[in-house]
């Protein structure tokens, strides 16, 4: 089997995208795939200085972490680097949220942090001639399913569809809250969410950004078991690439109404339905799920 | 010489100075920095709940268990349930672990002259991010706990499940690492019996002892832990003498002329941080046997890291039994974190040593934002009159890659440095 070469390069990231690449369960099956030319932190055949100084043969460049013109690895500006492969590369696959979007470390040391392609949801042309191999994979971190699938989707070469921040569909089509325990609870607006407790949904008080983020963490789920939401931790919003807003743990609302709404919801429908649904009153939601 | 030292989760660069053929001292730096402080400036203190495990891939639990508590240490009264104080020792434990096998089968192994051991290393880190997640909903970077407790409720199935993530990662360690029951090998108090077993730890121990590397790597011989638990024990020792009390004002950063990474110093000494030092304050019996015959060595340390996987796993299966499901998971402050202005500091053990953060609010605004990391204790580039912990250990090799291998018995984590 003709192993793909792949090249991960890490920019400003805190390293987060390579270790949930880790948690992929069947990672020999995926070595068995790919090779890296090098990682942050699996041996490869190359060292850092081979990569910057040489040009060596590759199919995929993986980058993690946002970009800055300042930023440097082994004393090569980053971008440097990234133009350098980016011509050999069959596809560009922006890991994470900081490299598709800027993520967590604009106002942080560097000036101008963006992602390879965009700045927060503006496009930017840094990397223009490249962009239609383009691939964002957004995620603060990414889930190791999306990353893997994506690789192997490269490797038996399928068209992707890509959303207008060059998401793929089959992952960021959803919406965080498809697949949360707490649907029930949202679907009849019982907001009676208390941190520690499985009951109750966070839309309406705690923040939840699940309605309007696009992602499948609630359907593919963390580390095989658990997903934030299903766990009563809101939903932080961490592929868009308005991440991260702040005041994350409790919902703006303009009188009395959430101000970010369901995808495709409007307000009035949005207040029709809340009317109707209210009416209800459902004793199975209204008391403790487990109970003496 | 200069040595650019990779995969230590991020880059570093040594120059190394020789005299007379030996190293007489290292110039450790570290080249980026990514500015977590100031961006935490500003902001709404909860929101650092969720910003700072983003400070490290490897080790951002630590970072938030630090947070909530710097957070927690603002309030005057505020009451946390049992519950909840077990629940997020139990993940920090298990993140501890984690990061330990993933040292052990990527970093050590290599340098030992063996294959990586990807597989073996995600394995069993695998196991441990799946009982965090039961837990905290996803690992890396969730934000499970937050002031006041943990977002979680727990039930008896996910208890199960969770024990038997432990169950499993003992035997894998028992049949990998060690090569002996989990328990015999917590009550062992003498090296050649570590030594004796087929598994991979004896291996490196075997292979330390025929290149007569048994004293490599010595420094101060001091040791200090801020993390305080039910496991954990908290204090400074120099050579065998033990204090306890370690205000925090004496703690000092300071800006480092070469490298973005700060030193940090207590009462103006360099103090080793992590399992060794963790080991000493808890007076574990092989580790103070490996530390009688070869001080604060390569050896000591690398049989402290793999002796704290036992010792947390062993100590998570009590914990897991000790905990009441009646207890509420979290109990909301009396006072909302918008009208607190105070300063506070949360000190955990994080697999590489103390983590420190220190925060200051106004209005439950962030005002100010200190994070001290493991790294920086173990790795501070001193001067060539006051050496740092990992700069001393280094003295007086003749070779740069034995040099490297000690650095790396460190555990270093530039990314948590650079933060
Ligand atoms: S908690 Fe969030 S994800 Fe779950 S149902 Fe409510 S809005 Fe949806
Ligand atoms: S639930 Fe939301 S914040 Fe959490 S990982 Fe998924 S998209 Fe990110």
């Amino acid at each position: 089997m003709k192993k793909l070469k792949v090249l991960w390069l890490s920019a400003l990231s805190c390293n987060g995208n390579t270790h949930a690449f880790f948690n992929y369960p069947n990672l020999e099956y995926f070595l068995e795939n790919f090779e890296f030319i090098y990682h942050p932190v699996i041996d490869s055949e190359y060292s850092l200085e081979d990569i910057v100084s040489k040009e060596i043969q590759c199919d995929i460049l993986l980058v993690e972490g946002s970009v800055s013109k300042e930023f440097t690895r082994a004393d090569v500006p980053i971008l440097k680097i990234i133009k350098k492969y980016a011509k050999k590369v069959r596809k560009i696959v922006s890991v994470g949220t900081c490299a598709s979007y800027g993520g967590i470390f604009k106002n942080g040391a560097y000036k101008d942090v963006t992602g390879l392609f965009f700045d927060e949801e503006k496009e930017i042309d840094i990397l223009q001639e490249f962009r239609y191999k383009a691939i964002n994979i957004s995620g603060c971190p990414v889930h190791p399913d999306i990353l893997v699938n994506t690789l192997f989707a490269i490797k038996q070469e399928l068209k992707l569809k890509l959303d207008n921040l060059l998401r793929p569909k089959e992952y960021y089509a959803y919406s965080i809250h498809n697949g949360c325990t707490r649907n029930e609870y949202f679907e009849y607006k019982v907001d009676n969410h208390k941190f520690g407790e499985l009951e109750g949904c966070m839309f309406y008080e705690h923040g939840c950004q699940a309605p309007f983020t696009h992602g499948s963490c609630n359907k593919i789920l963390w580390n095989e078991v658990n997903s934030k939401t299903r766990a009563g931790l809101p939903c932080m919003g961490c592929t868009e690439p308005s991440f991260p807003r702040e005041n994350l743990f409790s919902t703006k609302k303009n009188m009395g109404i959430p101000q970010e709404l369901p995808l495709g919801v409007n307000k009035r429908t949005y207040l029709t339905l809340a009317g109707i649904t209210k009416a209800f009153t459902i004793e199975r939601l209204q008391k403790k799920l487990i109970d003496d | 010489m200069i040595k650019l030292i990779e995969k230590i989760e991020g880059e570093a660069t040594l120059d190394f100075n020789f005299k007379d053929e030996k190293i007489e001292f290292v110039d450790i730096k570290f080249n980026s920095t990514r500015g977590i402080e100031n961006i935490l400036k500003g902001k709404n203190a909860l929101d650092a709940l969720v910003i700072n495990p983003r400070v490290c891939g490897i080790c951002g639990h630590a970072h938030l268990i630090a947070t909530v508590k710097a957070l927690e240490s603002c309030y005057d009264d505020l009451k946390i349930s049992k519950k909840a104080e077990i629940i997020r020792e139990l993940t920090l434990n298990f993140e501890l672990i984690h990061n330990h096998f993933k040292w052990f089968y990527l970093t050590l192994f290599p340098l030992f002259g063996f294959k990586q051991e990807v597989l073996k290393a995600s394995y069993a880190s695998q196991i441990m991010g799946k009982a965090i997640a039961t837990f905290g909903g996803q690992y890396p970077h969730t934000s499970y706990a937050i002031v006041g407790g943990v977002v979680c409720e727990v039930t008896s199935m996910d208890i199960v499940k969770i024990n038997s993530y432990i169950d499993e990662t003992i035997k894998f360690f028992e049949r990998n690492v060690i090569d002996v029951d989990v328990e015999k090998f917590i009550l062992c108090d003498n090296v050649e019996m570590a030594l004796k077993s087929k598994g991979d730890l004896a291996k490196i121990l075997q292979i330390i002892y025929e290149k007569e590397w048994v004293e490599l790597g010595k420094s101060y011989d001091r040791f200090i832990v801020f993390g305080k638990n039910s496991y954990f024990k908290s204090g400074k020792s120099h050579k065998t003498r033990i204090s306890k009390n370690l205000p925090y004002e004496y703690v000092k950063e300071e800006q480092n002329k070469s490298s973005f990474a700060k030193n940090v110093s207590f009462k103006d000494k360099y103090y080793e941080v992590g399992p060794l030092s963790r080991a000493m304050l808890k007076r574990i019996p092989l580790i103070k046997d490996a530390h009688r015959r070869y001080g604060d060595s390569i050896l000591s340390r690398i049989l402290a890291r793999v002796c704290e996987i036992a010792q947390l796993l062993n100590h998570s299966k009590s914990l897991l039994k000790e905990l009441d499901l009646s207890e509420a998971s979290y109990i909301e402050p009396q006072i909302d974190i918008s009208k607190v202005s105070a300063s506070g500091v949360g000190a955990v053990e994080a697999a590489r040593g103390s983590l420190i953060h220190k925060v200051s609010l106004e209005e439950g605004i962030i005002k100010n934002y200190e994070i001290i990391t493991p790294t920086q204790w173990n790795l501070a580039g001193g001067s060539r009159e006051n050496q740092g912990i990992s700069q001393k250990a280094m003295v007086g090799l003749k070779d740069e890659k034995i040099a490297e291998l000690v650095f790396k018995t460190f555990d270093v984590c530039s990314v948590c440095t650079t933060h």
